[in-house]
């Protein structure tokens, strides 16, 4: 495993330079200027040329794009066009907050899915089938825009049990876990039955419940475990998808995260910094999904990694 | 296997899973960084819907810096609730000469810090603000400031390379202590010598700032003021309602307003502000090149119903880029009433008759992605429809929207001037020098008499004579239509009923917190502030 794990890390390379350039390539082609959104739009042309010169904007791209590498191969992630800060700085204050989301939105899904999706396959085509399915229906069909400030309607407004908005304790993070977490719930239920279904006729079912094992038993013993990997599998992706997914709920929520700063930095045509945000948000993505396959090898031993 | 082994490997599985989880949980938990920010008792909880990009009044200049650094920063002259200048760090103004304007400082001024304010401090603002390499972004506007003297401690004089009349915008800029580098990690705002100082700046979370220990405070008033920032509109309307935030200030669309008037607990203060809406047209395009044309889009829009409804009575109908308030405000220019069977007569006198379809000819709108911004394109498309103009609707996000624009690339499209102070204003977007990159006029809009007037008004210092001047300026600027005016925003403030001694400004400027005070009930009322003498 440990190779494995190497080299996957070492894979982190090339997909980190493969994005480094795309983001590189497209917030240039772009149209919009980070020294007008800087300097306002009313900045006197010598001005305009001096911060153009002062940020190397005024070189040929490939030159920029030579200079941006070296920084990365160095750590440098360069300097906020708009905030006057570093950008790894400025990320690093804020990642945290980020990852503190998903893993909660994450979780929030997980318990939610794996009850709701265990019951539903247990009994295809039953009321708790039925039922649970259209919970989970209802979870994906409802925007993050639409589910976060009814959550905040009745559980901080009408209730006053939990905070509106900000980052600050557990109670902080409850609406915008559940806002997070309820869509990917209604996703993972939903591949969790289809699995579990699947599984139900299987000839190693058979045998377990030919040793006397009852159907409960038999699924959660025996079923379960088979019908783990193609979810866990689209956890790896939905994980993933939590990241960027939660610049909405982000912004709803007030909460302080890499994904408001990804789009104060696109907005402000801030270059470094929104390369900067897209190389994270890719690595992590990256990771996750190397998570996941270390994970099938937990819940599979078939599966062997190298 | 046995069934018992099975279940002991499944919940090893799912445990392993789990652990994963609750690892990364952990590691990001809130428990595992610092204490979360909360706003201090008996400061006033005001919502923002962006966090400041920068707290040194040298460089931030988008709304959110510029409202939370005239709180921290004094300058030599302010804008009062009247929109006159007045004296702030400087108690008299003189003119020697006409390229001289020599300020006499108040004494006894002194930074959070509890240095001394001298001139000493201003010189080196304005130095480091026009100096290339400090790349502050205010340099630009002081093209005309050929250099400043300190002479003596509390003394500054602004020397211009000719005679300037809007020199005196200058003195609106905030004083940092001498030698105050660029802004910094390290250092997000330099002690200014405002009523408050930063406490706090916790980036797109919160900006607390505390009472300036060396600026006399009023009594009962808030010990500070914690801003939170709060990007969605509807969110920020929640805040208000349950009490978590108790002042926003022109971050809430006009529905939500309308929701939260009559509200228990909530109060709107809705002032007149100078907040100018309009619509610009492409003079290089041939059909909008004719008067005739601009003239009958002006009568086919309905702006009294666009203010009533899209704006919710948040607005006034315009009549040129100055509101009435400031001082060089002429009434007495063309308007165009909505009036659709003229603006038909019109558009037929210019050579466009309808085509079966009901159509004479096409133009294409441009405009960015805001709610608010394609709901007014909408209508001003089913306006202009009724007198045979399709309107082909471009929406862009704002870079853009704004590269398009300042390129010449649109044939109409609409935008707002926010904080217009000084008519120089005309000059930047109407004299034919202006056009992009070097300034404003972007619909490439050329009228000697408009260029000759512009050029004049700047280097006139009496204030009579350059209002009369100005006076034609929007007299003209009214009939050639380079914009058609459509309302002047008002300033709409929403606040807990506890809020007592906010005064609104029609530059939407929030300096009366500085004796803003709290009281159960709203009981407390301050007495009206006494107008002050106005520099000139």
């Amino acid at each position: 495993m440990m190779r494995f794990f190497l080299r996957r890390l070492a894979g982190l390379a090339p997909v980190a330079l493969g994005v480094a350039t795309l983001t590189f390539a497209l917030i240039h082609l772009v149209p919009g200027d980070p020294v007008i959104a800087m300097l306002g739009e009313n900045a006197a042309p010598v001005d305009i040329a001096a911060m153009r010169h002062q940020l190397g904007l005024d070189r040929p791209l490939p030159a920029q794009y030579v200079s941006y590498l070296g920084g990365l191969l160095r750590g440098d992630l360069g300097s906020s066009i708009s905030f006057h800060e570093p950008v790894t700085a400025l990320i690093a204050a804020r990642f945290p907050a980020t990852l503190e989301l998903a893993a909660a939105g994450l979780t929030v899904a997980v318990l939610i899915a794996f009850p709701l999706g265990f019951i539903a396959g247990a009994r295809p085509g039953s009321a708790a089938d039925f039922g649970a399915m259209a919970f989970a229906i209802l979870g994906i069909s409802v925007p993050h825009l639409y589910l976060g400030p009814l959550l905040m309607i009745v559980f901080s407004l009408r209730l006053g049990w939990l905070p509106l908005t900000g980052r600050g304790g557990l109670a902080h993070l409850v609406l915008p876990a559940l806002t997070m977490g309820t869509a990917m719930a209604g996703i993972l239920a939903r591949m969790l039955r289809q699995s579990l279904a699947g599984v139900r006729d299987a000839d190693f079912m058979r045998a377990a419940r030919a040793k006397g094992l009852g159907e409960f038993h038999a699924l959660a013993a025996h079923g379960l475990r088979n019908a783990l990997t193609p979810v866990v599998s689209l956890m790896g992706l939905q994980a993933g998808a939590l990241l960027t997914g939660s610049i909405v709920t982000e912004i709803i929520f007030s909460w302080p995260g890499i994904g408001r700063l990804m789009i104060e930095a696109i907005a402000a045509r801030d270059y470094p910094l929104a390369q900067g945000c897209v190389l994270v948000f890719a690595l992590t993505y990256v990771v996750v999904n190397l998570l996941t396959d270390i994970a099938y090898s937990l819940i599979d031993p078939r599966v062997r990694l190298g | 296997m046995t069934a018992s082994k099975t279940r002991w490997q499944t919940g090893q599985a799912a445990g392993g899973a789990l652990s994963l989880l609750a690892l990364l949980a952990a590691l990001t938990m809130p428990g595992c960084r610092a204490v979360p920010v909360q706003a201090p008792a008996n400061y006033l909880r005001v919502d923002i819907d962006t966090s400041p990009l920068s707290l040194d009044p040298r460089y931030g200049t988008d709304a959110v810096s510029s409202r939370i650094n005239e709180l921290i920063f004094d300058s030599l002259a302010r804008i009062d609730a009247r929109g006159a200048i007045v004296g702030e760090l400087a108690e008299s103004l003189e003119r020697p000469s006409p390229t001289e304007l020599v300020f006499h400082l108040r004494r006894g001024v002194r930074f959070s810090d509890g240095r001394p304010l001298t001139a000493r401090d201003v010189k080196y603002t304005f130095d480091s603000m026009l100096d290339p390499a400090a790349l502050s972004p205010k340099g630009g506007d002081m093209a005309a400031l050929a250099r400043v003297e300190a002479p003596d401690d509390f003394t500054i004089k602004f020397i211009t390379t000719r005679p300037y009349a809007p020199a005196l915008q200058w003195a609106l800029h905030g004083v940092v202590p001498y030698a105050t580098p660029p802004p910094g990690r390290n250092q997000p705002a330099p002690p200014g010598s405002g009523p408050f100082r930063l406490r706090r700046l916790v980036r797109d979370e919160w900006v607390i700032l505390d009472r300036n220990p060396y600026h006399r405070a009023p009594p009962a008033a808030v010990g500070g003021i914690a801003f939170k920032v709060v990007p969605d509109p509807t969110v920020c309307a929640l805040e208000l309602i349950k009490g978590a935030a108790q002042f926003a200030q022109n971050n809430l669309p006009p529905d939500l307003v309308a929701y939260l008037r009559g509200r228990r607990g909530l109060r709107v203060v809705q002032a007149a502000g100078s907040t100018y809406q309009y619509m610009e047209f492409n003079f290089r395009d041939p059909i909008l090149a004719d008067l005739r044309v601009r003239q009958a889009i002006a009568m086919a829009i309905d702006r009294d119903a666009l203010v009533a409804s899209i704006m919710r009575g948040t607005a006034r109908v315009a009549t040129g880029m100055l509101a009435p308030e400031n001082w060089a405000y002429e009434a007495n220019v063309v308007r165009y009433p909505y009036d659709p069977q003229a603006a038909r007569r019109l558009l037929d006198a210019a050579g466009y008759p309808m085509r079966a379809g009901g159509r004479r000819f096409a133009l294409v709108y441009t405009t960015t992605q805001g709610e608010e911004r394609r709901l007014l394109a909408q209508a001003f498309a089913a306006m202009l429809a009724e007198v045979g103009i399709e309107l082909r609707i471009r929406t862009y996000e704002w870079p853009t929207f704004y590269s398009d624009i300042q390129r010449g690339n649109f044939d109409v499209t609409s935008m707002a001037w926010i904080g217009i102070n000084d008519p120089h204003h005309y000059y930047m977007v109407f004299d034919s020098a202006m056009t992009p990159p070097k300034g404003l006029n972007r619909s490439g809009y050329s009228n000697p008499r408009m260029d000759r007037l512009l050029e004049q008004a700047d280097a006139t210092l009496d204030p009579v004579r350059r209002k009369a001047i100005y006076a034609e300026v929007q007299k003209l600027a009214a009939h050639d239509l380079p914009y058609l005016s459509l309302w002047w925003q008002d300033n709409v403030a929403v606040m807990s009923r506890e809020v007592a001694g906010f005064r609104p400004f029609p530059n939407g400027s929030l300096r009366s917190f500085a004796s803003i005070s709290l009281a159960q009930g709203g009981l407390l009322r301050l007495p009206p502030e006494a107008p002050e003498a106005a520099l000139r």
